[in-house]
């Protein structure tokens, strides 16, 4: 199977090792990735859906369009990117005055959209394309008698009309729990599961307030799951909670640090990639959780 | 901080209305606003709220009802929203909160109304086709063995210059708020009647 990949401006310029570990994982899992060159930002939230409806579809449009000549779907590992062109494909296809003037603005750049190619979030790739066997089957239960929090990201989850191929009920997500099972992993539940990372607008808005909800999340991981590792579906998240630890441990705010993965890199490593490589920008490094599993 | 300095209650002043606030906002992709009960239950799931920022989800559709056009100009809350969308799937008239969320700041924007930070995101998104771009991250990614360019409008001029492009024909070459000339001037003042 085929798809392209949206690398998404924080992956590529913060977390390289995340895109990284995607173009190490996926292939070894039967997909194709496929490079979607001249791809943009998707827009993120704060700069023109803030400012034009039409001007942000437009330019959501344009990547999926990238996408549609090359008759494939796009790929994210970043929840912003996948609601962003998942809701301006939304606007479009239920908008005709919005899909008028994306339509004239693709037409100016040489670009037509024809509403066929969507954006898909790689925790849902993975569970519906892939499937759990075929992963289990290659990563060998090498996980097990690791504990895992996990951390699926908003924008996967709400609104549940908008994310077709998202969780049944989003207030109980269950996709990123069986990924994790699938490993050989045991993933405990945690009371702050839902709640947000703090990362986005806000962490940008007043970072002191932010920290409130990242602090809160963390302790109630470290208190109620007690995990090796924290891993989570969204790039954002991951450099939040990356981030986050690094700086309420020295204001002695927190006591402990667990190391924060993305799924996909978590999968990379399964299936043999060089940890080192794969989690290069972490603040926190992970390696002494794998030294006790492989040896 | 005066960014989020809780609202004056005496503020709530009928006289100092702007009827036409609600409409406007409408327009900008509000659609469903008039449907709003003002129940609270977009509160009840909003991080905002969590955190103790004064103004949200329920606060803003109200505001904008009741057309305080001041009130809402005058606090950066909106900004802060988390996009987390869980408003909107909680909202029992099946409105879209968040969607209510961009469309005030559209709205604010048009006013000249925006955090310094949205500025900054908007004028990487047009220089580079990133909002966010980290100009030192070529020699790490090379390092873990990618090329030093991901494969994006930072590789291709031509796909930059469509993404501008399409950019120069939003409200935001009206606004004149980041340069987007050939020569780097702003453009203040642009307008193509051909679209807008």
């Amino acid at each position: 199977m085929r798809i392209g990949f949206f690398i998404g401006c924080n992956v590529a310029f913060n977390r390289p090792d995340l895109e990284l570990a995607v173009r190490f994982a996926l292939p070894r899992l039967g997909v194709t990735l496929e490079d979607i060159e001249g791809q943009s930002c998707c827009p993120t939230w704060g700069t023109l859906p803030s400012i034009d409806l039409a001007g942000w579809c437009a330019l959501a449009a344009r990547n999926l369009a990238l996408a549609e000549k090359k008759g494939v779907d796009l790929v994210t590992v970043c929840s912003t990117c996948y609601g962003s062109l998942t809701r301006a494909r939304n606007v479009i296809l239920s908008d005709a005055a919005v899909q008028q003037k994306v339509d004239a603005l693709l037409r100016e750049v040489g670009k037509e959209y024809k509403g066929t190619s969507r954006a898909r979030h790689i925790v849902y790739f993975l569970l519906r394309e892939v499937g759990r066997e075929r992963i289990r089957e290659a990563t060998q239960n090498c996980l097990q008698g690791l504990r895992i929090a996990i951390q699926p990201g908003c924008l996967t989850l709400w609104p549940r009309r908008m994310c077709q191929e998202g969780e049944e009920d989003p207030f109980h997500p269950t996709a990123l729990k069986e990924l994790c099972a699938a490993l050989g992993a045991t993933v405990p539940y945690y009371s702050r599961l839902l709640d947000c990372c703090g990362m986005g607008g806000m962490r940008s808005t007043d970072l002191s307030k932010s920290l409130i909800l990242v602090e809160r999340k963390l302790r109630s991981i470290k208190e109620e799951a007690n995990p090796h590792l924290i891993v989570t579906g969204c790039s954002s998240c991951l450099l939040q909670l990356d981030m986050a630890q690094e700086f309420l441990l020295t204001r002695q705010r927190i006591h402990f640090k667990i190391p924060v993965l993305h799924y996909a890199q978590l999968l990379a490593i399964c299936l043999g990639a060089d940890i080192e490589k794969v989690t290069a920008m972490a603040r926190l490094k992970a390696d002494y959780v794998f030294a006790r599993i492989f040896g | 901080m005066l960014l989020f300095k809780e609202p004056d209650p005496t503020i709530f002043d009928p006289t100092q209305s702007d009827p036409g606030l609600a409409d406007t906002v409408r327009t900008l992709g509000a659609a469903d606003i008039f449907a709003c009960t003002q129940c609270g239950k977009c509160a009840a799931a909003c991080p905002l709220v969590l955190t103790g920022f004064p103004f949200f989800n329920k606060r803003l559709i109200q505001t904008i009802l009741m057309g305080f056009k001041e009130l809402l100009l005058n606090d950066a809350s909106i900004w802060a929203c988390q996009s987390c969308n869980r408003c909107t799937e909680v909202c029992p008239q099946g409105i879209d909160s968040f969607g209510i969320i961009l469309a005030a700041r559209r709205f604010a924007v048009s006013e000249y109304a925006l955090p310094a930070m949205a500025v900054e995101g908007l004028r990487s998104l047009y220089e580079t086709g990133h909002a966010v771009h980290l100009a030192e991250a070529g020699p790490p990614r090379k390092k873990i063995g990618l090329p030093e360019k991901p494969p994006t409008t930072l590789a291709s001029s031509k796909a930059l210059g469509e993404v501008q492009a399409i950019m120069r024909r939003t409200a935001l070459a009206k606004l004149g708020i980041i340069p987007m000339g050939p020569t780097g001037e702003s453009l203040y003042g642009i307008t193509d009647k051909k679209l807008w």
